[in-house]
C-alpha cells in the first residue's frame, strides 16, 4: 500500500512539475518604475492597465513590438488575447478617438533602458532578466 | 458589369495614399501624427430582382468602400485636437469630415471631448467604418443599420478604472444631431434633427468577460414634408385621430446589452438593442446578434446568427378605407394607408459564415457569406420587395481592410 502510494505521489509529482519548472524566459514579470516598494496588481489591473485603464495611481505602460516572443506570452499569459485580437481592439481605441495605445519600444534591453530612466513607467520583460533594484516587479506569472 | 463609378474618387484618394511611403502612424512632426483606415469592399447578392444594401446580382465595390484620414495635433500631453476625414463610394454616405473634437484627458481615468463626435449607441457603432475593428465584412444589419445616425454634436466625458478584480467604463455624453437619417439601411429622403440628446455607456469587466450596457435618448423634432402635407387635409377634414398618428416629433430611446468573453484562441459576443419611440407612426425595433470566433495562427473563421423585428404599427380606425364614392376622400384615404403600408412591420433573421486573414500587422483580408431570411414581410431590409411574401437572398462579400 505504501509502495502504491509512493508511485501516485511521484506521479503527481511528476505531472505538476512541469508548472512549477516554467523556466524563467517562459514565465513574465510586470516591473515598474515606482518608489512604492510594496506594490503589486492583480492579473486583471496588469491586463487592464495595458488596454488603457487607471489602476489608481499613475503608471505608464510600455510594450514590445509585435511578433515579440515576450510580448506574445504577455498576450497569452496576461491580456489572454490573441496578437491580432490585441491590434483590432487599439484601432477601435484609436479610431473612435478614446485611448492611445501604450508606447512602444523595440527590444528588452531597450525596455529595460527606458523603464530603469522613466518614473511611472510599467513594462514587461521574461523572468530570467536580472532586474535592477530600482524596478519594482508588481506582478508575475506562473 | 461592375459598378465602379462612385468607388472612382476614394480609390483615387487611396491610390495617392498607397503611392505616399505610409505604412504606420505617421508623426509628421513632434506634435501631429496622421493615421487612418480603408477598406475595399466587394459583393454580389445571389437574388435575380432584388437588392440588399445596395448590393444586386451585379459585382459590386461601390457600396461600402471608403478611405479616412485623421490627422491628431497634440498641444500638451492632455491637450489634443482630432478631425476624421472620410471619402465614401456609396452615394447614400456624404464624405467630408466625419470627426473635429477637442480632447483633454487629465490623466488615465479620465477622458473629456467636445465637438463632433461619433454616436456610441452599440459596441461598434462608432468604429462602424473601420472595418479592421471587427471579423465581419459587414457587422449585422439587424443592429448595425437599424441605427439612426452616426455623428452628434457635443460632448462627452468618460472614466475607466481597474480595482483587483473589476474594470468599470463609463462613458456619459450630451448633444445634438442634425443630419442624414437612415431607416432598416436606407437612408430617409429628410434632413433629421435630434435635440437633447444624451446617453450613458456603462462597461464592467471581469478577467476577459465584460457586460456593456447603454441607454440612449433624445427629443426627434424630425418634420417629414410628405407627411405634412397628408396632416393638413386630414385636419380640415376633422379626421383629427388620423393626422395625430402621423406625429413624427417625439422622443426616441434606444437601450443596448452586450456580453463579450475573449480567450486566446476564440471569442464569444451576444449583443441586444432595443429602439423605441413616444410617438406612433415610428415602430419598436429589436435586433440581436450571437458571434463566435476561432483564431488559428493569423486566421479567424466566424459564424454569426442575428435576428430584428420590428413592432406593428396601426393606423387610427377613422378613415373610411377606398372606394368611398367620394374621389377626394379616396385620394386622402389611400395615401393615409399607404404610409403604413410603407412602414416595415416585419423581421429579417441571417446566418453568416466568414473568415479573416490578418496577412500583415495592419492589414486583413475577408469574405463572408450570408444567407438572409425573412421570417415576416416587410423587414424594410428588401426596399424593392413589394409582393407581401418572406424575402431570401445570399449575399457573398469579400474585403480589403487596412489601417496607418
Amino acid at each position: 500500500m505504501k509502495k502504491l502510494l509512493s508511485l501516485f505521489m511521484l506521479t503527481a509529482f511528476v505531472q505538476v512539475m512541469p508548472s512549477y519548472a516554467s523556466e524563467g524566459r517562459d514565465r513574465v514579470v510586470v516591473v515598474a518604475n515606482t518608489t512604492d516598494a510594496e506594490l503589486s496588481l492583480s492579473q486583471d489591473q496588469v491586463r487592464n492597465l495595458f488596454m488603457g485603464a487607471s489602476v489608481g495611481r499613475t503608471l505608464h505602460p510600455t510594450v514590445l513590438p509585435p511578433n515579440n516572443r515576450t510580448r506574445s506570452l504577455f498576450n497569452t499569459k496576461v491580456v489572454g488575447m490573441s496578437e491580432s485580437r490585441v491590434q483590432s481592439y487599439w484601432a477601435q481605441m484609436k479610431f473612435t478617438g478614446r485611448r492611445a495605445s501604450p508606447l512602444q519600444v523595440n527590444s528588452e534591453e531597450e525596455m529595460l533602458r527606458y523603464l530603469t530612466k522613466t518614473p511611472d513607467s510599467v513594462g514587461y520583460l521574461t523572468a530570467d532578466t536580472e532586474i535592477p533594484d530600482q524596478l519594482v516587479i508588481i506582478y508575475s506569472t506562473d | 458589369m461592375i459598378k465602379i463609378r462612385r468607388l472612382t474618387t476614394g480609390l483615387s484618394t487611396l491610390m495617392l495614399m498607397v503611392l505616399a511611403p505610409i505604412t504606420s502612424a505617421e508623426k509628421v512632426t513632434e506634435n501631429l501624427e496622421i493615421s487612418g483606415f480603408a477598406r475595399v469592399i466587394g459583393g454580389y447578392l445571389d437574388h435575380d430582382d432584388r437588392q440588399f444594401e445596395g448590393y444586386t446580382d451585379e459585382i459590386s465595390f461601390a457600396e461600402q468602400s471608403l478611405v479616412a484620414v485623421q490627422p491628431t495635433y497634440h498641444f500638451t500631453d492632455k491637450f489634443s485636437i482630432t478631425s476624421q476625414v472620410l471619402a465614401h463610394s456609396s452615394g447614400d454616405r456624404d464624405s467630408g469630415v466625419e470627426w473635429l473634437y477637442l480632447s483633454y484627458q487629465p490623466d488615465s481615468a479620465w477622458h473629456f471631448r467636445a465637438g463632433k463626435l461619433r454616436t456610441p449607441f452599440f459596441i461598434y457603432s462608432d468604429s462602424l467604418d473601420v472595418g479592421y475593428t471587427y471579423p465581419w465584412v459587414s457587422a449585422p444589419v439587424q443592429v448595425y443599420n437599424n441605427y439612426l445616425f452616426s455623428t452628434f454634436n457635443g460632448a462627452s466625458g468618460s472614466y475607466f478604472y481597474s480595482g483587483s478584480d473589476l474594470a468599470l467604463n463609463l462613458e456619459a455624453y450630451y448633444g445634438h444631431f442634425k443630419g442624414d437619417l437612415f431607416l432598416a439601411g436606407t437612408k430617409v429622403d429628410v434632413e433629421a434633427e435630434v435635440d437633447d440628446l444624451a446617453g450613458l455607456v456603462a462597461t464592467i469587466s471581469h478577467n476577459n468577460l465584460s457586460l456593456r450596457m447603454s441607454y440612449h435618448q433624445g427629443h426627434n423634432d424630425t418634420v417629414i414634408p410628405a407627411v405634412e402635407l397628408l396632416k393638413q387635409p386630414l385636419r380640415a377634414n376633422g379626421f383629427n385621430e388620423s393626422a395625430d398618428s402621423l406625429e413624427s416629433s417625439g422622443r426616441v430611446y434606444a437601450l443596448q446589452a452586450s456580453l463579450s468573453y475573449d480567450r486566446v484562441n476564440s471569442f464569444y459576443k451576444a449583443e441586444w438593442v432595443k429602439t423605441v419611440t413616444g410617438y406612433k407612426m415610428a415602430p419598436e425595433v429589436i435586433g440581436f446578434y450571437l458571434l463566435g470566433g476561432y483564431i488559428i495562427d493569423d486566421w479567424t473563421l466566424y459564424g454569426t446568427y442575428s435576428k430584428s423585428a420590428y413592432s406593428d404599427i396601426r393606423p387610427a380606425n377613422e378613415l373610411p378605407q377606398a372606394p368611398t364614392g367620394n374621389e377626394s376622400l379616396d385620394m386622402l384615404s389611400t395615401a393615409y394607408y399607404q404610409v403604413f403600408a410603407d412602414t416595415p412591420n416585419g423581421s429579417l433573421e441571417s446566418y453568416t459564415l466568414g473568415a479573416r486573414w490578418d496577412f500583415r500587422l495592419n492589414m486583413a483580408l475577408k469574405a463572408e457569406t450570408t444567407l438572409f431570411e425573412e421570417s415576416r414581410n416587410a423587414s424594410g431590409f428588401f426596399p424593392d420587395s413589394g409582393s407581401g411574401e418572406n424575402e431570401d437572398a445570399m449575399l457573398y462579400q469579400i474585403a480589403w481592410e487596412w489601417i496607418f
